[in-house]
């Protein structure tokens, strides 16, 4: 709630907006979590975006095996996967009543409890933390939603910067060939409660070109190093290998 | 911060079902706590002031604020008097402060009220003493509530001659 206009105390919003250029990585994007300070910690944070259906999890499965073999600690971590918000979560999905604000808080709320009972200890503790999604799912998805981005940016201000972020980018086309030979379109991921229509290919189509959209307007802004996810698996995997060592190896 | 975020989606489904339709439809909607609680709260469990302020940004700024001020020992004997216990999160027990809920409850509630204190003129509160009997107190509300009445009262007359 903003102050009222005559008594202008507080200070302007800034957080993520002009966080643009000063982004540090393994640093808290805007305002932080107060109580939790991290300075230094040994760990290193690593994110992979990217839509429903494009690869996420296979590779991150690759990579952590691969990084195990070589040494590292490696703890993954994935979007709505706190055991404290999981059910609510699904409980909330399967009825009517989540409207775009309630859905946004619930996300954040998971991604807060991870954050502090998950990704931090383990950064502590010197881990690769692999995040299967980040922050970036729930700036897209409530992007499309019509909420406030500038508001979703001071929310997730509390979120750490990841060492590396990478985006497994397709178009709209190979993702629906995909998505219908794994395992076929589901109703949150065709965007069904935006209402495009009934028809849930239009929909699907509908909404993960504009989910594209919205991930490619935040590549800029948030150093995502795009990775063509067209190719063969063993292909993204080489490269997201390539990165990975010379990243962790010249630490 | 789970505990922050959790109150404000309770707080967003209860502003969207509970408290914007009857504004729309005209009605006076009371509310017992509102997102200033939030504030002196959470900034009192060490979360940043200014993110809390930006969370609730979407919250509907009230007409008339009232916040019921009264010194920390006496809110401890009329809880204490009604009741044996005193709640974990209202001590502020997670926080780990102290083993003696008396002691943490003091601790952590004297830190929400300074927080208040901020609040009352950032966000123009009106401030009642609540240490009075239930009968002043109602009587200072009313005079508080009264010309907010009056004024919805003339638009009511200007509408229907219109």
């Amino acid at each position: 709630m903003n102050s009222p206009p005559d008594e202008s105390r507080v200070p302007p919003a800034t957080a993520l907006e002009s966080a643009e250029s000063r982004i540090q990585p393994g640093r808290y994007y805007g305002r932080g979590i107060p109580y939790l300070p991290i300075n230094e910690y040994p760990g290193k944070l690593i994110a992979i975006e990217g839509t429903d259906g494009v690869g996420r999890t296979t590779q991150i499965q690759l990579l952590r095996e691969w990084l195990e073999v070589k040494g590292y600690g490696v703890v993954e971590t994935g979007w709505t996967r706190s055991p404290l918000m999981q059910p609510t979560i699904e409980l909330a999905k399967s009825s009517n009543t989540l409207n775009k604000l309630t859905f946004v808080l619930l996300y954040a709320t998971d991604f807060a409890d991870r954050l502090e009972k998950e990704i931090i200890p383990a950064l502590k503790a010197g881990f690769v933390v692999l995040s299967d999604r980040y922050i970036f799912t729930a700036l897209a998805r409530a992007g499309v939603r019509g909420v406030d981005r500038q508001w979703l940016r001071s929310l997730y201000g509390f979120a750490i910067a990841p060492h590396l972020v990478f985006y497994l980018k397709v178009d709209v086309e190979t993702l629906i060939g995909r998505v219908l030979e794994a395992r076929g379109m589901d109703f949150w991921e065709s965007g069904m409660d935006l209402k495009h229509g009934d028809d849930i290919y239009d929909s699907f189509r509908a909404y993960q070109q504009k989910l594209l959209r919205e991930y490619g307007s935040m590549a800029d802004e948030f150093h995502f190093r795009s990775v063509d996810a067209r190719r063969s698996v063993d292909h993204i995997q080489q490269e997201l290998r390539k990165h990975v060592g010379a990243f962790l190896e010249a630490r | 911060m789970t505990f922050s975020l959790l109150h404000a989606t309770d707080f967003a489904d209860r502003l969207l079902y509970k408290i914007i339709p009857p504004l729309k439809a005209g009605m006076i909607v009371l509310a017992d706590r509102y997102a200033y609680t939030a504030f002196a709260r959470d900034a009192a469990r060490g979360v940043d002031r200014q993110w809390v302020r930006e969370l609730y940004s979407f919250a509907v700024h009230p007409d008339l604020a009232l916040y019921f001020r009264v010194p920390i020992d006496i809110s401890l004997d009329r809880l204490m008097a009604r009741r044996v216990k005193l709640k974990f999160y209202e001590a502020g027990m997670d926080l780990g402060w102290s083993t003696n809920p008396v002691d943490s409850f003091r601790m952590f509630q004297g830190k929400v009220l300074d927080e208040y204190d901020r609040l009352v003129d950032e966000y123009g509160m009106q401030v009642v003493d609540a240490v009075g009997s239930i009968t002043e107190q109602q009587r200072v509300v009313r005079e508080l509530v009264a010309p907010h009445l009056v004024e919805n009262r003339v638009e009511a007359i200007d509408e229907q001659s219109a």
